[in-house]
């Protein structure tokens, strides 16, 4: 199985290349938003100006980290039939679209750590304060995170054996994302009702969670009721995906053909 | 003679473009519940910003809530009538069929901006004007006549603007032909007007007012609606937006001779 993977995380890291100017522009893309958002919050209370410059970086950074984007490919390959050609290679599809995830988040980490480690040696703002445990927890949380997402993204990928616009289904639950995950505002500053909802929904532990372990927001017993909760979402994303993966290849023999 | 032909011109692209989605009606319901879906979740960011604070940069509710009109408005614009063109002048440059719109007796700036037109992105626009009017109505502020003219003249100048900048873009499709999609730059840039400008600090602040005048682009509009304006700001939008036009021809003429040197 190791000897595979490194195979297909080599493949993966070729494919890359060949596109490294979209890749590179791509990643560029997502800045904007937070970095909108940040200025928004920075004018409402601009006495804390500082810890909002390190949240949405921080933001920046999780959000990179955890990103899933197979939803899309899933779409495209089985709407267009090329999943097919996947399916008849002796390798279950998910680890493609593993490998892949782990090649670019690698990037993305060794684009982002140089350029977080500048940009702290001139804004004490972007100096972090994490004990040795917390720098553990943290770590573990986006690891947790980004299967979250990879998850639920694969899983909404894999509707699209029924529905034709699993895309637009997935938009959606990208938008309340946007809400609840603590993109458009630390969870801290939501009305009370949304801040409970985040609590519940897995969408706060794929990016304000390991923000909040990183600020101390989230120490000793919100940490483990958090990790919790969010491993309770990973059992049932996984069931939920397994489902789906079995329902699926049912489906698409007998249209498929 | 020539604004007519042209109005003739694009009158057609309109109609083969109605007849190409009347084909696609059944996706029409799925398009509205999008939109509505889209400014929903605008308002309710702006309903959680202004949960916390009774000003953005200055601006009140209300007046938040007619620029975010103005936005979609000139957004749902871009959605119909620029957007769907860029992949396909990217296709055209990558493949060489480009020849053929240079043949044609059209101007081919005009004709690769807007050949393909996506009707049910006017949903935007109608969505747009109703925030306007919401934020309008939570201001307790009825427009003068002299606001409405002045609105719609600066508006005139943002549509031109947006128009360059966009048509910038594009052309360096001439150069870049490997990205499917250039449009999320200007997405990326574009998302800055949808706040006030007086919210951004430093050196942002400069860059989207004076260099890529987001700002200019939809908070003049809204401010005019507003009665905020003076006839200086207006004159000077309709300069910037002139000035911006005639850089955009410069440019497309520009690669239209790097093309021919390459395409043979």
């Amino acid at each position: 199985m190791i000897r595979k993977y490194i195979a297909l995380l080599r493949m993966k890291y070729i494919e890359m290349l060949a596109y490294r100017l979209a890749t590179f522009v791509w990643m560029t893309g997502a800045i904007t938003q937070p970095l909108i958002t940040m200025f928004v919050w920075m004018n409402i209370h601009p006495e804390e100006s500082e810890s909002f410059v390190f949240y949405f970086m921080a933001v920046i950074f999780v959000e990179r980290m955890t990103s899933a984007w197979d939803v899309w490919e899933l779409d495209r390959e089985i709407r267009e039939g090329t999943f097919s050609n996947l399916l008849l290679r002796p390798l279950h599809p998910i680890h493609w679209a593993i490998a892949e995830n782990i090649v670019y988040k690698w990037l993305f980490l060794v684009i982002l750590v140089p350029v977080w480690t500048v940009g702290a040696a001139f804004w004490p703002a972007l100096r972090p304060h994490m004990t040795g445990s917390q720098i553990g927890w943290f770590l573990l949380a986006v690891v947790l995170g980004a299967a979250l997402r990879f998850l639920l993204s694969y899983s909404c990928g894999l509707l699209a054996f029924w529905v034709t616009k699993v895309a637009a289904v997935y938009g959606v639950i990208d938008v309340i994302s946007l809400f609840l995950s603590g993109r458009i505002a630390p969870l801290e500053l939501l009305p009370p009702r949304l801040q409970e909802w985040s609590e519940w929904l897995p969408f706060r532990y794929m990016i304000s969670f390991p923000i909040e372990i990183a600020t101390g927001a989230a120490d000793g017993g919100e940490l483990v009721r958090g990790f919790a909760i969010a491993g309770g979402w990973m059992v049932v994303l996984t069931a939920a995906l397994q489902w789906l993966w079995r329902a699926g290849m049912r489906k698409n023999q007998a249209v498929g053909g | 003679m020539n604004v007519r032909r042209y109005g003739r011109v694009f009158r057609e692209f309109f109609r083969a473009c109605l007849v190409e989605e009347m084909e696609y009606r059944s996706e029409f319901f799925g398009n509205v519940i999008s939109s509505f879906f889209g400014i929903g979740m605008a308002l309710l960011t702006i309903q959680i910003f202004f949960y916390q604070t009774d000003r953005l940069g200055g601006w009140t509710y209300g007046e938040v809530l007619v620029l975010l009109g103005v936005f979609n408005t000139l957004r749902g614009c871009i959605d119909f009538a620029l957007r769907p063109n860029m992949p396909r002048l990217l296709e055209h440059v990558r493949r060489g069929t480009l020849d053929y719109v240079l043949t044609k007796p059209v101007d081919s700036m005009f004709y690769v901006s807007f050949r393909h037109l996506v009707f049910w992105r006017l949903i935007d626009v109608v969505l747009g004007f109703g925030v306007i009017g919401y934020g309008l109505y939570v201001e307790r502020y009825v427009p003068s006549v002299a606001d409405v003219l002045v609105f719609l003249v600066v508006m005139a100048a943002s549509f031109l603007l947006i128009y360059s900048l966009w048509m910038m873009l594009m052309t360096t499709s001439f150069w870049v032909v490997r990205i499917d999609d250039l449009s999320f730059i200007f997405d990326s840039f574009f998302e800055t007007a949808r706040f006030p400008g007086s919210m951004y600090r430093g050196a942002v602040r400069m860059v989207i007012t004076y260099i890529l005048p987001a700002v200019l682009i939809t908070n003049t509009p809204a401010l005019a609606l507003l009665g905020k304006w003076s006839a200086r700001t207006a004159f000077a939008a309709l300069v910037v937006a002139l000035l911006f036009l005639w850089i955009a021809r410069r440019f497309w003429r520009f690669a239209l001779r790097f093309y021919t040197g390459a395409g043979g």
